[in-house]
């Protein structure tokens, strides 16, 4: 591991942003108004290249959690511009933010957020419910997701039949059913034991090297080191943007 | 979002909470069958007496004296107002064919066979009754004939030796006297003669005017004549029955009629056609039916506050399933339409389960007041509406709150 290109990213620089990219932020902020104004994000540039590969890393409070879910869609910016796949995704109606987390963005959660109810093929299905495709058409699609994450065996399970591992990786094919531009995962080992978490940074390792673009949150430094470079955020802002050597080996000579 | 997924992702939920949905849907399930149930005995009530009516012909105006505004029975009451002279009077009207008074002479036993049988009445009339019915045996009596007497044939099985034509009768009057009357016809046992004074499953004995006693001084007359309670005014002409029904009350409004004189003051002098009974009775089997359907409504919205309660909670359990729909991309509506789909579908299983539990209601009425069902199909078309009417009403809420879900707060939730 080395460290690199250790300046600090202030925020005065934009210029390092790119709207060509698969993610591109530009002086975001986001303040949250009950009581106290609370900056979570204060003038936030960056930009996620295509088919990189980025570790957020930060102390609790430091807006990491507030990054993922503007780039997500799921909240908008009070200033500034997010944008995924060149489009501004700031300023768009909640059903056209529905459409682009649907099309454009594969959520991982730490804690799974898996449909009790649905088999496991019908939970790697669920985005495509939104998209209007065909039940025959999906289910297809989601078998062969399945099988690329391996659990083409698994098919027909609950997730209350399945272990915490096989869980997060119906969760990865999930995220992968609509083919997203950005793939979001928060702290997606942080409910398995270090072995089952290993096997799932080694199919983000897999996911990266097929050309997904990856935003990965996390505040294991050893996880975080799997990425092509780590952003540090501290109180909103962006302290260090630290790029990684030989990105796709695993460094601490995990089993692949 | 399609329907059909919506459909079965809200199907999967409500097998998952078999229980609870089953009690959720239970206020619907009672409301849809009462309404049902009684829906089912009203038409069949319905069906019963309009089809005794629909068998008398349509041209016939019903003539009786009842006090006014009374709900009974239609002639129960009827006082005899109707004098001879009015019989003729009547007779004389424009577009009338014939005109059949109706009295009851008052006995206490009848002998035929060496048996005698109880009986408080014979009913006195004219050979015109008979127009059109059929008899089994014989004939009809002639007119005024004080000797002979038409039996049907629920009266002539009274005996244990069933009357047949040519049989011997003494009556005895309720006087005590006695006199012979010979049977000189049976009339078929569904030959329903007269709907104003019950139906053809009834034994009646019928004699002729001659033997009639009731009699009043005409008013107009300054004579005694026979008077009598109930009148039948055949038209010529069934379309022509209203203006006959509107000439015959004119009549019976003028100084001329001996009936408007007798009537005591708080008694009409009614005129009604087939139409008008009809009518009448239909329109008590109506109130009937809506003021126990109103009751039903009582526990539709009572039904309608469970399924809203119920899918209120739902919303809130599955707070976490919502946000991840969300961030997987689903929309506000997609949302929306789920748990309505779910709503409708509890409000719909309720009418599912509540109209065949109605109709079975309805046939166990129907049998215990031994009634033909008469199942109004109708109405399993608008109960499965108003299932559905319901489970929009009840879910429109919650499913709106859940569409206010924060995906960021739900996936937080724990």
């Amino acid at each position: 591991m080395t460290r690199t290109a250790g300046d600090d990213v202030t925020s005065d620089a934009a210029p390092a942003t790119d709207p060509s990219g698969a993610v591109d932020l530009r002086n975001v902020s986001r303040v949250y108004r009950r009581g106290e104004p609370v900056h979570a994000l204060d003038d936030l540039s960056l930009t996620l290249p295509d088919g990189s590969y980025t570790a957020v890393m930060g102390p609790s409070g430091s807006g990491k959690s507030t990054l993922l879910n503007l780039v997500g869609c799921l909240d908008t910016p009070t200033e500034g511009t997010v944008s995924v796949e060149g489009r501004d995704v700031s300023t768009l109606s909640e059903r056209e933010r529905a459409r682009v987390r649907g099309r454009s963005v594969g959520f991982v959660f730490q804690t799974f957020n898996l449909m009790p109810r649905l088999t496991a093929e019908e939970n790697v299905a669920l985005p495509l419910v939104f998209q209007d495709w065909d039940r025959a058409d999906r289910l297809d699609r989601a078998r062969d997701l399945l099988g690329r994450v391996g659990l083409a065996d698994r098919t027909d399970h609950r997730p209350a039949e399945l272990s915490g591992g096989q869980r997060q990786r119906v969760a990865i094919a999930r995220a992968l059913a609509t083919d997203p531009a950005i793939i979001l995962a928060d702290e997606p080992t942080g409910n398995v034991d270090s072995d089952t978490g290993a096997t799932i940074m080694d199919l983000f390792a897999d996911l990266h090297a097929a050309g997904n673009t990856i935003l990965l949150v996390t505040h294991e430094r050893s996880i975080a080191e799997r990425a092509e470079r780590i952003v540090h955020i501290g109180d909103g802002e962006i302290r260090e943007i630290e790029a990684l050597d030989e990105a796709s080996e695993p460094p601490t000579g995990e089993r692949r | 979002m399609d329907i059909s997924e919506s459909l079965r992702m809200s199907l999967r939920t409500i097998r998952g909470h078999k229980l609870r949905s089953a009690l959720t849907t239970l206020g619907i399930v009672i409301g849809i069958a009462a309404v049902i149930t009684f829906v089912t005995l009203g038409a069949s009530v319905k069906a019963e007496v309009v089809g005794q009516f629909g068998d008398t012909p349509a041209n016939r105006v019903f003539l009786v004296a009842e006090p006014e505004d009374e709900g009974g029975p239609p002639a129960a009451l009827s006082q005899p107002v109707f004098t001879a002279h009015d019989v003729d009077e009547l007779r004389d009207i424009a577009g009338v064919e014939r005109v059949i008074p109706r009295g009851t002479v008052g006995v206490t036993a009848l002998e035929a066979h060496n048996q005698t049988i109880a009986r408080n009445e014979l009913v006195a009339t004219s050979p015109a009754l008979f127009e059109g019915t059929t008899f089994v045996a014989g004939g009809s009596f002639a007119e005024g004939n004080e000797t002979t007497m038409v039996v049907n044939e629920p009266a002539a099985t009274l005996f244990a030796t069933n009357l047949s034509a040519g049989d011997r009768v003494t009556v005895t009057r309720k006087g005590g006297t006695t006199f012979n009357l010979t049977v000189v016809g049976v009339l078929s046992e569904n030959a329903s003669v007269n709907p104003l004074s019950g139906f053809g499953t009834q034994p009646r004995f019928y004699v002729s005017t001659g033997a009639y006693d009731t009699v009043v001084e005409s008013p107009t007359q300054g004579v005694t004549q026979r008077v009598y309670p109930q009148v039948t005014v055949v038209a010529e002409d069934p379309t022509q029955t209203q203006a006959v029904k509107d000439r015959a009350n004119e009549y019976l409004d003028s100084d001329a009629s001996d009936a408007r004189q007798l009537a005591p003051e708080s008694y009409a002098v009614n005129a009604r056609t087939n139409d008008d009974i009809v009518e009448r009775i239909r329109n008590v089997v109506n109130r009937l039916t809506q003021f126990v359907t109103g009751i039903a409504v009582i526990s539709l919205i009572v039904g309608a506050i469970g399924i809203a309660n119920i899918m209120l909670v739902s919303v809130r359990e599955r707070t976490k399933q919502i946000g991840i729909m969300k961030a997987v991309g689903a929309t506000n509506r997609d949302v929306l339409q789920l748990f309505l789909v779910e709503s409708v579908l509890l409000g719909l299983l309720g009418t599912l389960i509540g109209v065949p539990l109605g109709a079975a209601g309805g046939l166990v009425a129907t049998v215990y007041a031994d009634l033909p069902l008469t199942l109004p199909l109708i109405w399993v078309g608008i109960a499965i509406v108003i299932g559905v009417l319901v489970g929009i009403f009840a879910g429109v809420y919650p499913a709106w709150s859940a569409t206010r879900v924060d995906p960021i707060e739900a996936l937080r939730y724990e």
